[in-house]
């Protein structure tokens, strides 16, 4: 076998260890839950740092065992694991250490600590194997520990209730992505270039992805590209499958920064851009599916943002629109071949930081106002957090991609390429991804802006904003750090595409379509100065509005899903086949019982003659002779 | 493995001779037992089994008409034999002092051995004896310790399941017949038997229904639509211990009867025969799980989930079946895993219910509620047997349903649609279940509850181990079933 490489194992061990020493050691010494979990996390941190270097040197690294049968369990380590691997560790670690601070005074924190521990395992397990059902496998868990994490407040009845909702909605991605491979594993049969490789490792689907479309059919190859998108578009929250992820802020703030940056959403996105060469040689409309999702997500999920109060809940729509943006990316691979991925990658990596950034600062946020979470009753917090604020002020910035903070260099990239997707192929459906995404720009800016002014300016409009007090800058530390890497990573720019796809292509477009989107940017940042700087906003009345009330209900999407199908269409559903079954079993006792008096009847009937027993043994035997003819006759 | 099997026998026949302790006694022979039985199989199987049939003994009993008693081990009924000595053993450490009557261990114990007799046999009258065998301890069980309406509910469990027996038994005496017929020779041996080239030559009537027969009484022990209705009664009725041993042990034997019994003479069965397996699979799994989901007891509740996994079981077979290639193979090996993971996950979340009904004195979703704030270990274990039981990876369950579900495509097509609805269903009230009964606010009425001791912690921790390895190194058995499906197809 070949010798295996340490250290690339220990990425995804370490936390895993740290999991079960968190929890024991925590049981007896609270405080020390905390800084073993972020040990645990900077050994995965530093492990992926030796790896990157070990790859520098020696190529791609290839681990694989039998795990069974023909389903191979290892690990599979290239440029694109180890940007994963180097952000998920490193954004992990950050949020880890603001969590000293965030969760010193739970009761249960060792179990807290111990389930992100598992969940950053999880994320890090995924990012390295080798294996579509290894990655399955990690897949779920971080699924799990979302779904622990989100109800870590189980007395909560919202936060079980979201909890639940994450995993049902979740699962229902995952499950289409099992059809995936189902598929992908059936179609393979017979494949002669297979040879010792699992019909599911994932070096081997990607070195031969041109010879396997052409087995199995580019559009059979396009089908399992779908629902893995699909499962993709579960974890990443990608319309319709985002419903969870508002719900979700429930949980902790801390466990909203680890699902939204680091651990959890970026699962789909990394799932195609992993096994990108499938979407690429497969039919076209598994390409175009992946952009017009992201695009119309983007969108979407931007105008939705606009109408929510709740500050989590903004951040976690601008989550779903901006990994939009990212899969878009990854689609446009139409053109830009590879180069597509690198796009969304850096797109990834960049709004992990900003993101969780965002996230931790209104953390703080929360924290200081004891759970206050609308904004409406926010205000004037600049003057009376000033640190906090300017951190959530610098993450903002990054989110509307202000030029030369980092989301300038990586979302305007985006765009830019998306308009080259359309002038290359002209027709009008090319031409829905730039549109999506350039207006997905706007509103990006007018949601951002419109929280951040109505937290930010004014005058106090609730007792705990005017009493509100930033935290100790140690328990800040880990911002700041997050906040240089918002405002500076845009310097690593071309460094990076080029260690994606060292072939990558820049768009190249006009200029006049190239500042479109930094315009609509600017108008939003006017529109929302405007209108939420000052106190215009406050006289607004929409409420019967009907296009408002559509917005404000999220499109009637968790209604659908809830109200419609899960209450009106599966509950009765089921309640049919219960009362059925309920009466089946009726009759069947019945029958029983009938069949202890048909016994006594019987007695009579057994008083020698033969005749009577003669009939029953016919009809018996005739029942009989019946049923098994049917049996033959299939 | 034969001694093993006979000092089961001897074991359970002295048990009644034991008074006072016999508890103790139970808990220490089915603790040997299971202990004897892994030591037995990892120096049989552990390296160089290469399929079929070893450990082969025969004593000839009458053999002028045939009736030899004959004993051997498969890659796949030793895996099981591990299994019910596992759930034997768990059913036992969950009793409690004194709560019941001495006679119960006696039972437990004749149930291993007729379990043992089960998967050891391999001459169909001593199959069939055992088959029996094993029906009346489990009656009684049901019939003296049960909750309510016991007395109905065992008279029909024993009722329903004996038809299925009896028709068992006619097909039986209708293959031995034929086959005196054309050899002029009386065996039992299935493997004489159960071959293809001696099966198909049965005349086609009798054929099918020596099949039918079989299918029937594997069919409703298994159990599947529509043949199902003795098992949520039995099984809410059952003292959890039974409930553990039907959930565990019991259920086996349909599985074992497919692929132990039936598996070699699958040629002669015919597409037909598959396709209605596969229908059944499918409704089952369907049927149950939508079932499950409006129950209010949590003991029916997971008795209609047990169901539903054994429909993955019943489609394995007859997709594994009319599939060739490492699909079929992955397939028929994961149905195998499917029995055995679901009857360890089965064990853990019985024994985890009983240990929360007993202190909370109640098991229905509603009169439950929040009982973590309470008892965060017991609903921890609660919690971990749903999740493996909808099929988290990292678990045994994982690893079947991966298996069938990957492998079926290729038999059925896009219907796998209706299995990935009935997988969402099941997801949907296992969550229901653990959101309505362990968490959200406390439920005040329960007043103080215990949380588990040491003792059932090490307990339950066990059988979740087990589960746990199992679902990350499967290839424990994994690689021996799949060398015994090698062996046969």
């Amino acid at each position: 076998m070949v010798n295996m490489y340490w250290p690339g194992w220990f990425i995804f061990l370490s936390p895993i260890f740290g999991f079960v020493l968190t929890y024991v050691v925590g049981r007896y010494y609270r405080n020390l839950s905390g800084i073993i979990a972020s040990l645990a996390v900077l050994g995965s941190f530093i492990a992926a740092v030796l790896t990157f270097f070990y790859v520098q040197s020696n190529g791609t690294i290839y681990n694989s065992y039998e795990w069974f049968y023909n389903i191979h369990a290892g690990i599979y380590i290239d440029h694109l694991t180890l940007v994963m691997a180097l952000m998920v560790s490193f954004v992990s670690l950050m949020i880890h250490l603001f969590a000293l601070y965030y969760m010193k005074d739970d009761p249960n924190k060792h179990i807290y600590f111990a389930e992100t521990s598992l969940f950053t395992a999880g994320m890090l397990g995924l990012v390295v194997s080798s294996n579509l059902v290894l990655f399955f496998l990690f897949w779920e868990l971080v699924g799990l520990c979302s779904y622990l994490l989100i109800g870590f407040w189980f007395f909560k009845p919202n936060a079980t209730a979201a909890a639940k909702k994450a995993f049902i909605v979740t699962r229902v991605g995952d499950l289409l992505f099992l059809v995936g491979m189902a598929i992908l594993y059936s179609s393979l049969q017979g494949f002669h270039g297979l040879g010792s490789n699992s019909p599911l490792s994932i070096p081997f689907l990607i070195a031969n992805a041109k010879a396997i479309a052409a087995y199995v059919g580019p559009n059979v190859l396009g089908a399992v590209a779908v629902l893995f998108l699909a499962g993709a578009a579960g974890k990443s929250s990608q319309f319709p499958l985002h419903v969870w992820i508002p719900d979700a802020m429930e949980g902790p703030t801390t466990v909203s920064a680890l699902i939204h940056a680091a651990t959890m959403v970026t699962a789909g996105v990394y799932l195609v851009a992993r096994v990108f060469n499938i979407y690429y040689y497969s039919a076209p409309f598994a390409l175009y599916s992946v952009v017009i999702l992201g695009a119309f997500t983007a969108l979407f999920a931007g105008i939705v943002g606009i109408f929510v109060n709740d500050i989590k809940r903004i951040l976690a729509y601008s989550t779903i629109s901006q990994i939009g943006y990212m899969l878009a990316a990854i689609g446009l691979g139409g053109v830009f071949g590879y180069g597509g991925v690198s796009f969304g990658m850096f797109h990834l990596v960049v709004h992990a930081v900003f993101k969780a950034l965002l996230f931790m600062s209104a953390g703080a946020i929360l924290i200081a106002l004891m759970d206050l979470r609308d904004t409406r009753y926010m205000g004037g917090l600049w003057k009376r957090m000033p640190m906090t604020i300017t951190l959530l002020f610098i993450g903002s910035l990054a989110l509307i991609a202000f030029p030369y903070t980092s989301g300038y260099f990586s979302k305007d990239t985006i765009i830019a390429a998306s308009w080259q997707y359309y002038a290359h192929y002209g027709t009008f459906s090319s031409f829905l991804p730039w549109l999506f995404l350039a207006i997905g720009a706007l509103l990006t800016t007018l949601y951002t802006f419109r929280m951040f002014f109505r937290t930010a300016l004014g005058k106090p409009r609730s007792y705990l904003a005017e009493h509100a007090k930033d935290p100790s800058v140690f328990a800040l530390l880990p911002l700041f750090v997050l906040a240089i890497g918002a405002l500076g990573l845009g310097a690593i720019q071309s460094y990076f595409y080029g260690y994606i796809d060292s072939s990558y292509q820049m768009p190249n477009i006009p200029f006049y379509i190239d500042i479109i989107p930094m315009t609509l940017m600017a108008i939003g940042l006017v529109i929302t100065y405007v209108l939420y700087g000052t106190t215009i906003w406050q006289r607004f009345k929409f409420a019967k509005n009907p296009l408002y009330r559509i917005a404000k209900n999220k499109f009637y999407l968790d209604y659908l899903f809830t109200n419609i199908i899960a209450e009106r269409v599966i509950v009765p559903i089921s309640a049919g086949f219960t009362l059925f079954e309920n009466s089946y079993n009726k009759a069947v006792n019945n029958v029983g019982t009938s069949t202890l008096k048909l016994g006594d009847m019987f007695r009579k009937i057994q008083n020698g003659v033969v005749e009577n027993y003669f009939v029953v043994l016919i009809i018996g035997v005739s029942v009989i002779f019946i049923i098994v003819k049917l049996l033959g006759l299939m | 493995m034969l001694i093993i099997f006979l000092l089961t026998i001897l074991i359970s026949a002295l048990s009644f001779a034991v008074q006072g302790r016999r508890r103790d006694y139970a808990m220490a022979s089915s603790g040997i037992f299971l202990i004897l039985t892994v030591i037995y199989s990892i120096l049989r199987f552990h390296s160089g089994y290469t399929g079929g049939i070893i450990s082969q003994e025969t004593f000839n009993i009458a053999s002028s008409i045939g009736i030899v008693f004959s004993t051997g081990v498969s890659g796949f009924s030793d895996a099981l034999l591990i299994l019910s000595a596992i759930v034997i053993f768990l059913s036992v450490l969950i009793t409690e002092k004194g709560k019941y009557g001495e006679s119960l261990y006696s039972y437990i114990l004749i149930t291993e051995a007729g379990l043992f007799g089960i998967l050891l046999s391999r001459d169909f009258l001593f199959f069939y004896i055992f088959w029996e065998v094993v029906l009346i301890p489990v009656y009684f069980i049901v019939a003296q310790y049960g909750g309510p309406n016991k007395d109905s509910v065992s008279l029909k469990f024993f009722v329903y399941t004996h038809i299925g027996s009896v028709f068992l038994l006619l097909s039986i005496f209708t293959v031995y017949t034929f086959h005196y017929e054309a050899t002029h020779v009386f065996t039992f041996e299935m493997s004489q038997l159960m071959v293809n080239t001696y099966f198909s030559q049965i005349p086609a009537f009798w054929m099918y229904f020596a099949m039918f027969g079989f299918l029937l009484a594997f069919l409703v022990k298994m159990p599947s639509f529509p043949v199902h209705s003795w098992l949520p009664d039995t099984y809410e009725s059952a003292p959890y211990p039974g409930t553990v041993i039907l959930a565990g042990g019991l259920s086996i034997m349909g599985g074992y009867g497919l692929f132990g019994i039936l598996m070699p003479v699958y040629k002669s069965m015919g597409t037909g025969v598959m396709d209605l397996l596969m229908a059944l699979g499918i409704i089952s799994l369907v049927y149950f799980s939508l079932s499950a989901m409006m129950q209010q007891s949590l003991k029916r509740m997971m008795a209609f989930a047990s169901a539903a996994a054994m429909g993955f079981v019943t489609l394995s077979f007859g997709a594994g079946l009319v599939e060739s290639g490492y699909s079929a193979s992955l397939e028929l090996a994961g149905g195998m895993f499917q029995i055995i993971a679901h009857g360890l996950i089965m064990a853990l979340i019985f024994s985890a219910l009983f240990y929360i009904s007993r202190s909370t004195g109640h098991e229905s979703t509603h009169s439950l509620g929040g009982i973590f704030r309470e008892a965060p270990i017991l609903s921890s274990f609660l919690l971990a047997g749903l999740l493996a039981s909808l099929g988290l990876p990292g678990l045994a369950g994982f690893i079947g349903e991966f298996s069938i579900l990957v492998g079926v495509f290729g038999a059925i097509g896009w219907l796998i649609l209706i299995v990935i609805f009935a997988m969402i269903v099941t997801a949907s009230y296992h969550i229901w279940a653990a959101q309505k009964s362990l968490y959200g606010p406390y439920n005040e009425k329960l007043g103080a509850i215990h949380d588990a001791d040491r003792a059932t912690t090490v307990k339950l921790m066990g059988m979740l181990i087990v589960i746990f390895v199992l679902g990350v190194v499967p290839n424990l058995i994994y690689g021996i079933l799949i060398t015994y499906v090698g062996g046969i197809i």
